[in-house]
């Protein structure tokens, strides 16, 4: 018998001796071919055969796919460049550190608004992944390739048309619509007329909200036939939150007037009398829950309207401070149903009345510098913790002197107090590192160290990042 | 910042770890010694008895410090010696960065974790720096001693094998057992049945060979439940030939150190057939997997980035597991010169890290080519010495692929070997080409260490 020959027929065998080994029963009858190899005696026969046929299995056997297999596409290469490559393990530890997704896309968004990008074997969005920046749209959608059995779409970098709709992802999809919206608005309205219909009410009510950006006029027609015809209690409410912001409110019905009994407008001062908004505190567990119902449900206009001012003069009474649920009640109500000079108007009040921790609320509605910038003075002004101050300001602020502000001396002092422990104000550095600009970070280290602070203090590490990292975002 | 002796007296717990640090306060023992800028940190690695190094670090500021040894004293030797070094300035303490393990250290510490002095022996056992330093004569032996320690060992080591003689005898008799009673009951009942005979393994001095059944059932089980028979044929059938082996030469080191015990460090070092390479070194991985036995195995994974010389070595250590984690010694990625001395073997595979110098930048970066054909290499290893379980291999160019069940492959780029992937693979790894890949082939699937790829090296630390 030829080598091959024989292989082949060991190969058969094998098959049977499994079988037999399995139940229990002697092999060796199996596999005439190593006859003098096994010898006569039984059970030395059976541990011969068996050093025999693991080394041919572990040898002479591999698996073999019993399917065809599937490659999947190349990740792409995104818009932005990967961290530099000497930078790559103090974001990977970071990255590491941070448990929850919030803390990751705390320094995801950081780092584009830098001009900078993870690299893919540090950290990709999932598919889902709705709140990492438009710039991993490609990422989100190769993920998505990944997790579905089809064979993969043509990735497409067009602009978006009806025509092109289904070339597209939907990350870079959603990111092509924003980008048409901010060019040509009537446009993207457009192709959303024609196409928002036919998607589930998740990414209905997603594409939807792109409409927020340089929302006019023109898009009120589309707007009231989505209220009208949209089968999604979500989609609907949106449309009409945005008709709100439009001045196309609802009219003063029941529920606004049953909100208005809730506060009272009423007068204050002897020589300067000055209108007040005050609310009437709510006698029972169930008016509580009323009470927040309707103002869920209510628009600016029409409450403003159901208590006989307008929105310009609900929000100059406000009186702030008093109950936490009505001013963030009212900030919700402005972020959804107000226009932009309502949403800046509000700002403005909250930053006058010392309700800082009320503007994080209204930062969707606030462009990146403004938040920036307000942030910045609730830090000089108001003594807010960088926590907080990050928190406001997002990913575009670049603060030059942070440490200076109150909560700059206040992190000094607790680093320097003799019960200082290591492991002290790690989210408070943390935050000082993402708000700082370049610059500012370089100067908040020295200071820091020459505080006490090692230079190796992983404390530091988002500081160090900052200042080690060039910044090639677009600055405000 | 500067300590003086006093302050590493006073630290140490006993006489005998001064003395001990005495011995390590040379500067030929450490290496990446270094300090920060400040003069408040300092480390260094230290050779220890085992194939990595220790990596060593001190705060001078409260003299807090860490080890990455399995010792139970605090301070160990290892930080009294480094804290020595600094206190005699007996080597310098360049200013450098601190390092990623230093910083991680930092950050794990808590609260003032300021080392107290230990309490003053009694005086019997007092600590005494001078005490310490002073060098014991080695008194010269008698001759009829050393014939008769000589003796003793001769009959310790026919005792030894006699009992590891009888310990086989009753391995194969189990394996016989297993094979009459079904491996489908086998497969259903092996950790507990393979925790009896190992516990025989370990009263007939069969230590390795113990572990290595003790950890047969995990292996077993990561396979599909359908490939299972087959795994235990290979499997039990590797323990038949390696008791064969051993009975046929059981002097042999390659085979003792598969069944009883491996040498000492110090044995190696002093084999003058142990081959000994000097070379640039990426290191690949790290496993760290607690076993059965109580034991921590700590395999790290090194290339050899020259142009020939063995292509991988494994620095392999054991430590208890209540010893709690224990930090890395290297970092995936990281390229050094070293020199590393092999355990006396047909296939040179475990090693020992004899010195190592900084880390460095390759000029070439990329990984050597594949030694040998594909299949040479994944069956080479295995007629050498059929009781392997671990195959290191470097891949051609390649791209991880699935099959409609979900099962990850890795495909050859020229289409002409596929071979199954032993855990899953997302991300980065299966989004592009894959130039060179260093993997484990293990029963007979594989393991990616690391890749180099269009997107730069992907590791397991990703």
């Amino acid at each position: 018998m030829t080598d091959a020959l024989k292989a082949e027929a060991i190969y058969d065998a094998m098959g049977t001796v499994l079988t037999r080994w399995t139940m229990g029963s002697a092999a060796a009858a199996a596999a005439p071919f190593w006859r003098a190899e096994l010898g006569e005696d039984p059970a030395e026969a059976e541990l011969r055969l068996l050093a025999l046929s693991g080394q041919f299995l572990g040898i002479a056997v591999t698996a073999e796919p019993a399917s065809t297999l599937r490659v999947l596409p190349d990740i792409p290469a995104l818009a932005l460049p990967t961290l530099p490559e000497a930078l790559r393990p103090l974001a990977r530890r970071m990255l590491a550190a941070k448990k929850q997704a919030q803390g990751k896309t705390e320094l995801v968004d950081f780092l584009a608004a830098r001009g900078w990008t993870t690299h893919p074997a540090d950290w990709m969005p999932e598919a889902g992944d709705d709140d990492a920046p438009d710039v991993y749209a490609p990422w989100r959608d190769w993920a998505e390739i990944a997790a579905s059995n089809n064979a993969a779409r043509q990735q497409t970098n067009d602009h978006i048309t009806v025509g092109n709709w289904d070339d597209f992802w939907p990350a870079a999809r959603k990111v092509a619509l924003a980008e048409l919206r901010r060019r040509d608005p009537s446009a993207a309205r457009a192709v959303l007329e024609a196409k928002l219909g036919n998607e589930g009410a998740d990414t209905r009510l997603r594409l939807l909200s792109l409409l927020s950006e340089r929302l006019s006029d023109d898009d009120i027609a589309f707007l009231e036939a989505i209220v009208a015809n949209d089968r999604a209690p979500k989609v609907k409410a949106l449309a009409t939150s945005l008709l709100a912001r439009l001045g196309r409110g609802q009219v003063i019905g029941e529920d606004a007037a049953e909100l208005a009994g809730f506060f009272s407008v009423k007068t204050r001062g002897i020589l300067r009398r000055a209108r007040v908004i005050e609310a009437e505190r709510p006698k029972t567990p169930a008016q509580w829950q009323r009470r927040k119902a309707l103002l869920d449900g209510a628009d600016l206009a029409s409450f403003a309207g159901a208590l006989g001012i307008t929105p310009q003069e609900l929000i100059a009474a406000w009186d702030w401070n008093v109950d936490p649920a009505a001013d963030m009640a009212l900030i919700n109500l402005v972020v959804a149903t107000g226009t932009d000079t309502q949403v800046a108007d509000v700002a403005k009040a909250i930053g006058q009345h010392d309700a800082t921790g009320l503007i994080v609320a209204l930062a969707p509605r606030i462009a990146p510098t403004e938040r920036a910038r307000q942030a910045e003075a609730a830090l000089n002004t108001h003594g807010i913790r960088f926590e907080l101050a990050q928190t406001m300001a997002g990913p575009a602020a670049r603060l030059n002197d942070p440490l200076s502000a109150p909560a700059g001396k206040a992190l000094l002092a607790a680093l320097r107090s003799d019960d200082a422990k290591p492991s002290d104000q790690v989210a408070e550095l943390h935050a000082l590192g993402l708000i700082a600009s370049r610059e500012g970070a370089r100067r908040s280290l020295e200071r820091l160290t020459a505080a006490g602070l090692l230079q190796g203090d992983p404390r530091l590490d988002m500081l160090r990042l900052n200042a080690a990292l060039d910044d090639k975002g677009a600055k405000p | 910042m500067a300590i003086d002796l006093k302050a590493v007296e006073q630290l140490a717990t006993d006489r005998s770890s001064l003395k001990a640090a005495a011995g390590l306060a040379k500067p030929a023992k450490w290496s990446g010694i270094g300090g920060s800028p400040d003069g408040a940190l300092i480390w260094g690695e230290c050779a220890g008895s085992g194939a990595n190094p220790y990596r060593v670090m001190a705060d001078l500021r409260d003299l807090g410090n860490k080890c990455t040894c399995p010792s139970r004293k605090f301070p160990c030797k290892h930080v009294l010696g480094l804290l020595w070094l600094n206190a005699e300035a007996i080597v310098p303490f360049a200013p450098a960065d601190t390092p990623a393990w230093v910083s991680d250290w930092l950050g794990r510490r808590r609260g003032t974790s300021a080392a107290k002095p230990a309490n003053n022996a009694p005086s019997g056992d007092a600590k005494d720096l001078r005490a310490a330093r002073i060098v014991e004569p080695e008194v010269a032996e008698d001759p009829k001693d050393a014939a008769r320690r000589e003796a003793q060992a001769a009959r310790r080591n026919e005792e030894t094998e006699r009992a590891i003689l009888d310990a086989l005898d009753a391995l194969e008799q189990w394996i016989g057992d297993q094979l009459r009673l079904g491996l489908a009951g086998f497969i259903d009942d092996a950790t507990a049945r393979c925790r009896r005979i190992a516990a025989r393994l370990v009263d007939g001095k069969a230590a390795v060979l113990a572990g290595r059944v003790d950890e047969l059932p995990s292996r077993l089980l990561a396979l599909a439940a359908g490939d299972r028979p087959r795994g235990a044929v290979v499997e039990l059938g590797k323990l038949v030939m390696l008791a064969r082996a051993f009975r046929a030469t059981p002097r042999d080191a390659e085979v003792r150190r598969a069944v009883a015990t491996s040498e000492t460090r110090e044995t190696v070092l002093a084999d003058p057939q142990a081959v000994r390479v000097d070379t640039q070194w990426e290191v690949l991985a790290e496993h760290v997997q607690t076993r059965r036995d109580g034991l921590v195995s700590q395999t790290t994974w090194l290339l050899n980035l020259a142009a020939s010389g063995p292509r991988f070595a494994m620095l392999l250590d054991f430590f208890p597991a209540s010893v709690g984690r224990r930090g890395s010694v290297f970092t995936p990625g990281e390229r050094f010169r070293g020199e590393l001395v092999f355990y006396p073997s047909q296939q040179p595979l475990r090693a020992l890290l004899v010195r190592r110098g900084a880390a460095e930048e390759t000029l070439a970066p990329e990984w050597p080519a594949p030694d040998e054909a594909l299949s040479d290499a994944l069956t080479r290893p295995l007629l050498a010495e059929p009781w392997t379980i671990d195959i290191p291999l470097l891949l051609p160019q390649g791209r991880i692929a699935r099959d409609d069940a979900g099962q990850v492959w890795w495909q050859s780029g020229d289409g002409t070997a596929t071979l199954p992937i032993a855990s899953n693979a997302e991300g980065l790894l299966c989004g592009t080409d894959l130039t060179r890949a260093a993997a484990i082939w293990s029963g007979s699937r594989l393991t990616i260490l690391a890749a180099q790829t269009p997107w730069g090296r992907i590791g397991s630390h990703d």
